[in-house]
């Protein structure tokens, strides 16, 4: 028989593709893993007082005392150095996980309202209730919960068509954002500031509850959404499609939703709205991986290394200290625009 | 009963019911065609039949139970489905596509094994698509494209094959190789195909049970040569016409008057 030598080559062909990927994703995922961990000790070893890696790693883990360098450490700059970690971790899972459900790489939480509706329930927060701490994790959790409960009535009729959630996501931020105009406008000279600090972003302001807060959603939820990764993958082609996989889309998309707006809601509570980690983690994870290929653990990771660097730039390169969100919006600024430039061309964004 | 029957089955989208008490049995190990004009209730019969929408009235049977009752992880592994319009991630290359045909063989923790090698590489060879293998799905022809999502529900690995109208943006040579490969299928494996048709040339030549409809009900089936006749096509159509035989084939053959 032709057939019986036939598939001898083409198993050999798909097998050596998909051991040479699943070894990219490993070598990726492990050199961005050794990547966050070197960049989370280098942001506690510079500043004022210049510390050694050794000496950093001693004192994260409780193996030397030393009420100096302890006081640098744990006093100073582990609070931050976690807070950029824990919110880059959350942010790039969640940006990945809206662009791959939307199937558009436009649709970070960023742009479709889930920032803006939680930064305007914690600005009011702030300005009409004096609010601090935890009370503005709760906040800003509810505005965003609510921010997408409204954007999935409005938008998601019948699945999601072209750019329609990103148009109604656009003008929903608009709408929070006059909003938050407004609160600001009635608040405290005092509570404005602290209000106009929150919103331009910073992984320097958080607080202990809200940290730890965050922390735990992220160890509990990057699992969640490992095992849903799968479920993610059906979706993107298409309803019809991952049901007849057998996948239960309303569900899964639910879990995937949850834990994404999760995720931003914590990381917008203790940072404030850090702009435009959550756009440019995924499609930096892709190139890293292979196309379309849409690890939610990689993109939570380069997330991470991004806000780490970012930090680093504004508080340490920058000849004065600047919040970390100037720093990625003035990185993903430029991003948005080549984005915006090369989808359009290739008519492939909607 | 077939392994796969719909019992008063009432099918519609939001208020709108389209289609209403229709019992069908689809014959096991052939290859069946479901014609009919536009919105006559072909795709939504299609999609009831695959669970995808879900009975108002009566119910859908696969081996003798309610689709309703069944697990749709378990369903996946006997009932495989080619929707009208899947789509494809930006950059996706045909091997990863066709590997996501794997997802119902797969648990939540049980990871990728040599079956799984060996069915995507039989889905690929089948289709003839091994060569394209590290191709992004973008860059290919229509016809390319389309054997490669066929490739996709073939790697499923199940007994029943639904497709939703494959051969609608083909042009006439790539709707032939498509239902070639079908009936390739069908003759190698024994797989029970039903597929949603729009030429009545091509169901009468490629498929051994037509089954016509109109307005939501079903107006004849059985073999291409005992249904297709000139009465038929003018009450489902509205079309005048000559049926004359296949002159390759003598299958019947539609020629409008």
């Amino acid at each position: 028989m032709k057939t019986s030598t036939a598939p001898r080559p083409t198993t050999s062909a798909f097998r050596v593709i998909r051991r040479r990927r699943n070894t990219r994703a490993l070598v990726v995922t492990c050199s961005l893993t050794l990547a966050v961990g070197a960049l989370f000790v280098l942001t506690m070893m510079v500043g004022s007082f210049q510390l050694t890696a050794g000496e950093v790693i001693a004192s994260v883990l409780h193996l030397r005392e030393d009420p100096s360098v302890d006081f640098v450490v744990q006093g100073l700059r582990l609070p931050t150095a976690a807070s950029a970690l824990a919110v880059g971790l959350a942010l790039g899972a969640a940006g990945t996980i809206f662009q791959q459900l939307l199937r558009n790489p436009l649709a970070s939480p960023d742009f479709v309202g889930i920032n803006s509706g939680a930064g305007l329930a914690a600005i009011t927060g702030i300005v009409l209730l004096q609010a601090g701490g935890l009370a503005v994790s709760g906040l800003a959790l509810a505005g965003a919960v609510v921010a997408a409960l409204l954007m999935y009535v409005l938008a998601w009729r019948d699945g999601v068509a072209g750019y329609r959630f990103i148009l109604i996501g656009i003008g929903a931020t608009l709408f929070f954002d006059g909003l938050i105009g407004y609160m600001l406008t009635r608040a405290q000279l005092s509570d404005a500031r602290q209000a106009m600090h929150w919103l331009t972003g910073s992984v320097g302001q958080a607080d202990a509850a809200e940290l730890r807060l965050l922390l735990g959603a992220v160890v509990v939820l990057l699992p969640v959404a490992l095992v849903l990764q799968r479920q993610l993958r059906a979706l993107e082609l298409g309803d019809d499609a991952a049901r007849a996989l057998g996948i239960r889309t309303e569900l899964s998309r639910a879990g995937l939703l949850a834990t994404a707006v999760v995720l931003t809601a914590l990381a917008v509570a203790v940072a404030g709205p850090i702009v435009f980690v959550a756009l440019i983690a995924g499609p930096i994870a892709n190139r890293l991986l292979g196309p379309a290929t849409g690890g939610i653990v990689p993109a939570a990771l380069v997330g991470a290394a991004l806000l780490l660097v970012a930090d680093l730039v504004a508080v340490h390169l920058l000849p004065t200290p600047l919040p970390t969100g100037v720093v990625t919006g003035a990185v993903g600024a430029p991003y948005l625009l080549w984005l915006l430039a090369t989808t359009n061309r290739q008519g492939a964004g909607g | 009963m077939t392994r796969l029957h719909a019992e008063g089955v009432t099918l519609g989208y939001d208020d709108r019911p389209i289609v209403t008490g229709l019992d069908v049995q689809i014959p096991d190990g052939r290859v069946t065609a479901i014609v009919g004009a536009n919105a006559c209730g072909k795709s939504t019969l299609l999609r009831g039949l695959a669970r995808l929408l879900r009975p108002r009235d009566g119910a859908v049977y696969l081996d003798g139970k309610a689709m309703t009752g069944l697990s749709t992880h378990e369903v996946a592994k006997t009932l495989g489905l080619l929707p009208q319009t899947p789509l494809a991630p930006d950059g996706i290359t045909v091997a990863d596509l066709v590997a996501r045909g794997r997802y119902p063989h797969q648990g939540w923790f049980r990871r990728w094994t040599g079956d799984d090698d060996d069915a995507v590489t039989r889905a690929l060879d089948a289709t003839g698509t091994s060569d394209l293998v590290n191709r992004p799905i973008r860059q290919l022809s229509g016809g390319q494209r389309q054997r490669v999502w066929v490739a996709m529900a073939l790697a499923q690995d199940t007994d029943l094959l639904l497709l939703d109208e494959p051969t609608t943006y083909l042009d006439i040579n790539h709707q032939v190789e498509l239902l070639r490969l079908l009936r390739k299928l069908n003759a190698e494996s024994g797989k029970t195909i039903v597929v949603v048709l729009h030429d009545l040339n091509l169901a009468c030549r490629f498929c051994d049970h037509v089954i016509a409809m109109a307005d939501g009900a079903i107006v004849a089936e059985g073999a291409p040569t005992a249904v297709i006749t000139a009465e038929l096509v003018e009450k489902v159509f509205g079309l005048a016409c000559v049926v004359v035989p296949d002159p390759v084939a003598g299958t019947p053959m539609v020629v409008p008057s």
